[in-house]
């Protein structure tokens, strides 16, 4: 068997990925063989080991020799001893069982006379530290801590102090003192026993929320006593001119100062009171630091950006907040795209505490959107949306639109993020401004209409549709048309199938507003949809636009060869193996030869699209699809978790009254359609509504009177009528009703949703299943203009 | 406060040439983690910030020469900038001990590399010492006392 060199030399020159495996298989199965021998001289088992460790960096199954390692560290050579040490750090991990062997061996050697012995002991446990082996080992941590005066083993050890207390909170009582001794110990003083009581600090002030024992606030007063000294430490580190050893480009050990800095911020943070005093010192030193430190390399931005980290955590004056903004806006300015991702990330944190100094920056902000990395741009996009108000919409959204127009394909979710939150924004800011919305939508229609998703064009024509102000819609159209049939100087990608759908839209709705205003002809009209139809003939979303904008188009021009070549376009899908075209074509080639004035009436323009809510599905035909039956499943689980429940629990009514609220929504928005379309005259029915003379009353109150008649009743099914009568006027009326869990309610449209004083609305319900018949209606309604709603129950003497 | 998650050394050509875990993960996820951050830094380009987002956390890396060194550090606490320095800390480190390190010396030495990765970071991959010399001063001895038979002999 070869050394470990050749070995590796022979991997690295296998010639094909099997060459390699091979040689692996082979020296790995030789290692379990070895190993597995007793008698395997010392030497030859660290060899063994030792290539092991290199299949273990490629990845391999190294399992087998876990016990293995144990055996090394048992060993008295020193080699063993590292190269055991060195494997049970790799090869085991805390969750072991065979981690209990250690527990002697580490004992002994956190006991030993030679330091570098004792310092893999604590590597070792600093890495794999169960439960067992901190219950076991800490008081050889202790030891260490309270007697050496190693400076390498103090920060070694101090470092598994503070995991030990992080393992084991209750280990806090013990080590808690040494934070105070060691730091004010200046003979122990060196970077790394600091690195150490740093960290058992921060360990400590972290374990506070978990720390069982009422000792907290002694604890807590012997850590404060320390930010003197650590302020005088943070004081020299900053101050010092040039320390070789510790220089890091111009920087006095910026790991020391990151971590002092995170400490106070910690005690700062848990303690308010106790740290109160030193609240002055801490801002005077922090603005020290951020103004001395030079900033341009990355080492001095490490500990500003720490700076600026602290002055946010912990809310610090207002000048220091303007300190902080301005130093990440300085990192935006620079060249390091590491600078300006911590910037962008932290800005975006600090936007909603320091609006205003944030928005001093949008300069950077913006010309961040313009940087090659993705993950910056993204965030100063995000950056640019949270610092949006009304002052600067305008800008920011000129400066979007020069992004999108160098975007290229590859910026896809970024130009879809800025889409969909300009259509957003102009609807939660309630942007009236038509001419501006209108211009600033084409233009990005115009940009990267191809990646725009059709559920967000849908948006886009609702906007164009509602547009309220006349001449600027006219002329927003004229505008899209003239570019679509080549009548202007600007002119649209081919592949911009987005601008496509919507001057196809356009066509349809609103030539009639540029016809004979503009140079846009008929012909020009036609043709266009006749071109479109032949040339995106397998985009089934266009052709049908296209065919619904050849029907509109038709009723609203003159030239009978125009039309005549729209009938032909429809006709033209008459036998389309695409179902939903051809059913289009089939019932639009019926409307189109309908006399021209039913046909007008049918084809007449859209009305204003009410607005959506987000959680609803844009299109009419799956909001109208009733949800009801869902619904109602919901209650009958929550009717039979109560049995009794109108008297008893808050929360249950809480949960009903969320799903009642989610249905409330959804027939609300079932009844804007229905006034859109028209297909249902609500008030036709409102006066004829009369309650039966054999209805009985299920309920009253001020506000309402509820009955109900059972119309049927067989074996499994019965149909009931339940009547509301308005006390008072009422309106916004719904009803809601749950069943026994063995049954199920199918609710019939409620006759009108609001009545008058002394009118009555009439709901129709039919409830299959078996066993008695019993009832939870809950009627929500806005009475005196307040939203109110009422809960009963009623018990029939039917069953089913 | 650093909190180092793992570091990972892959070499351009995404062969993994040193792993070190400071948080327990099965042998799945670290699988899993080493071959998407392969992936994803391999793949970025020069001009790109070393951080990106990763799972529930960070990743910072740095290339030097055909290595590439990858942290995965925690979101919130650790701070990336000074990541990048540890790094570099790491890297200087074993520069100076190999004499102008190149990756066939981690290759060849790779338990070297563990043992100055050791000192540098500890327990949770917490920064323990950050004086190059110290380091150096402590391997330099390590290695004296590996070379001689007798432990005791060379007790200080």
């Amino acid at each position: 068997m070869g050394s470990l060199r050749t070995f590796i030399k022979d991997v690295r020159s296998a010639k094909t990925l099997a060459d390699e495996r091979l040689i692996i298989t082979k020296e790995s199965a030789k290692i379990r063989t070895k190993l597995k021998d007793d008698h395997l001289p010392l030497d030859k088992r660290r060899k063994n080991i030792h290539k092991l460790l290199y299949l273990y960096i490629l990845g391999e199954k190294t399992h087998f020799a876990q016990v293995e390692c144990i055996n090394l560290i048992a060993s008295d050579d020193f080699r063993d001893k590292r190269l055991g040490y060195l494997a049970a750090m790799l090869l085991l991990d805390e969750n072991q069982e065979i981690l209990t062997l250690l527990t002697n061996m580490m004992n002994n050697d956190l006991n030993h006379p030679n330091r570098y012995v004792v310092s893999l002991a604590l590597n070792t446990l600093g890495s794999l530290m169960s439960p067992e082996l901190a219950r076991d080992l800490y008081p050889d941590v202790e030891n260490i801590l309270n007697h050496s005066m190693d400076t390498y083993l103090l920060k070694k050890a101090l470092q598994c102090a503070a995991k030990l207390v992080s393992r084991d909170v209750a280990l806090l009582e013990i080590f808690y003192p040494y934070v105070e001794k060691i730091i004010k110990s200046h003979q122990l003083y060196s970077h790394g026993v600091l690195l150490g009581v740093t960290k058992l600090c921060q360990s400590a002030l972290l374990s506070k929320a978990t720390y069982e024992y009422d000792d907290y606030p002694t604890i807590l007063s012997s850590l404060t006593n320390i930010i003197p000294d650590l302020f005088s430490l943070l004081q020299d580190l900053s101050s010092t001119n040039f320390n070789p050893e510790f220089d890091v480009n111009g920087t006095c050990d910026p790991f020391l100062q990151v971590e002092i800095l995170y400490t106070l911020r910690l005690m700062f943070e848990a303690a308010p009171q106790e740290t109160e005093r030193y609240l002055d010192k801490l801002n005077d030193m922090l603005t020290q630091i951020a103004t001395n430190v030079d900033g341009s390399k990355n080492s001095a931005h490490a500990v500003l950006y720490e700076c600026v980290r602290t002055i946010f955590s912990l809310q610090l004056d207002q000048s220091l907040k303007v300190l902080g903004v301005n130093i990440l806006a300085k990192f935006l300015s620079g060249k390091d795209n590491n600078n300006k991702y911590v910037a962008l990330n932290t800005l975006l944190r600090v936007v909603p505490l320091e609006p205003q100094a944030v928005k001093r920056h949008r300069k950077f902000i913006s010309r961040c959107l313009f940087d090659v990395d993705v993950s910056i741009k993204m965030r100063s996009l995000e950056l640019t949306f949270a610092i949006l108000d009304d002052s600067n919409m305008k800008e920011l959204i000129e400066e979007l639109i020069e992004f999108l127009e160098v975007s290229s394909e590859d910026d896809k979710d970024l130009i879809t993020y800025i889409v969909e939150h300009t259509i957003d924004l102009f609807e939660i800011r309630e942007i009236n401004d038509d001419e501006w919305k209108l211009n600033i939508i084409v233009r990005i229609m115009k940009l990267v209409g191809q990646y725009i998703s059709v559920e967000k064009i849908g948006d886009v024509l609702i906007m164009i549709n509602n547009a309220q102000n006349m001449q600027f819609k006219t002329e927003t159209i004229k505008k899209i048309l003239e570019i679509t049939v080549g009548k202007s100087k600007e002119s649209v990608s081919e592949f911009n199938i987005g601008w496509k759908l919507m001057s196809l839209w356009s066509i349809g709705e609103y030539a009639e507003l540029v016809l004979g205003q503009s140079n846009i002809t008929d012909v020009d009209l036609t043709d266009y949809l006749c071109k479109t139809n032949n040339i995106y003939a397998d985009d089934i979303k266009l052709i049908s636009y296209a065919l619904t904008a050849a029907l509109k188009l038709s009723s609203k021009i003159q030239t009978a060869s125009c039309i005549e070549d729209l009938r032909q376009l429809i006709n033209s899908h008459l036998t389309d193996t695409n179902l939903m075209l051809q059913a289009k074509s089939s019932q639009y080639s019926i409307l189109f030869n309908q006399p021209a004035q039913r046909k007008h009436a049918i084809l007449e323009a859209m009305p204003l699209f009410t607005k959506r809510t987000k959680s609803n599905s844009p299109g009419p035909e799956k909001i109208a699809r009733p949800t009801k039956p869902v619904e109602t499943n919901l209650l009958l689980d929550l009717l039979d978790d109560i049995p009794t429940a109108s008297e008893n629990s808050n929360a249950v009514p809480d949960l009903l009254n969320d799903t009642l609220a989610q249905e409330r929504n959804t027939s609300q928005h079932s009844n804007d359609v229905a006034l859109n379309v028209n297909t249902r005259p609500e008030n036709a029915y409102k006066n004829i509504v009369e309650i039966p003379q054999e209805a009985s009353m299920l309920y009253e109150s001020p506000n309402l009177q509820a009955f109900s008649e059972v119309s049927s009743s067989v074996a499994g099914e019965a149909k009931l009528e339940v009547f509301i009568k308005g006390v008072q006027s009422i309106s916004n009326l719904h009803i809601l009703a749950a069943v026994a869990k063995t049954q199920r309610l199918t609710l019939g449209p409620l006759s009108s949703t609001s009545v008058g004083r002394g009118e009555v609305a009439k709901q129709h319900m039919q409830i299959t299943g078996s066993g008695k018949l019993k009832l939870r209606i809950k009627v929500s309604f806005t009475a005196n203009g307040q939203a109110d709603a009422e809960q009963f129950d009623h018990k029939f003497d039917i069953t089913i | 406060m650093t909190d180092i998650k793992y570091m990972l050394l892959v070499s351009r050509q995404g062969k993994s040439r040193l792993m070190k875990w400071y948080s327990v993960y099965t042998a799945k996820e670290k699988a899993k983690i080493i071959r998407e951050l392969t992936t994803a830094v391999l793949s970025r380009k020069p001009k790109m910030c070393n951080i990106l987002e990763y799972q529930d956390h960070k990743v910072v890396y740095k290339r030097y020469a055909s290595l590439y060194f990858i942290c995965g550090i925690n979101a919130d606490t650790d701070n990336e900038l000074l990541t990048l320095e540890i790094i570099h800390r790491f890297v200087e480190t074993m520069d100076a001990y190999f004499n102008n390190v190149c990756e066939l010396d981690i290759i060849f030495n790779f338990n070297k590399a563990y043992n100055i990765l050791d000192e540098v970071l500890m327990c949770d991959g917490s920064i323990t010492e950050t004086s190059k010399q110290d380091i150096l001063r402590h391997i330099a001895t390590m290695d004296t006392l590996e070379t001689s038979d007798n432990l005791n002999k060379v007790l200080s």
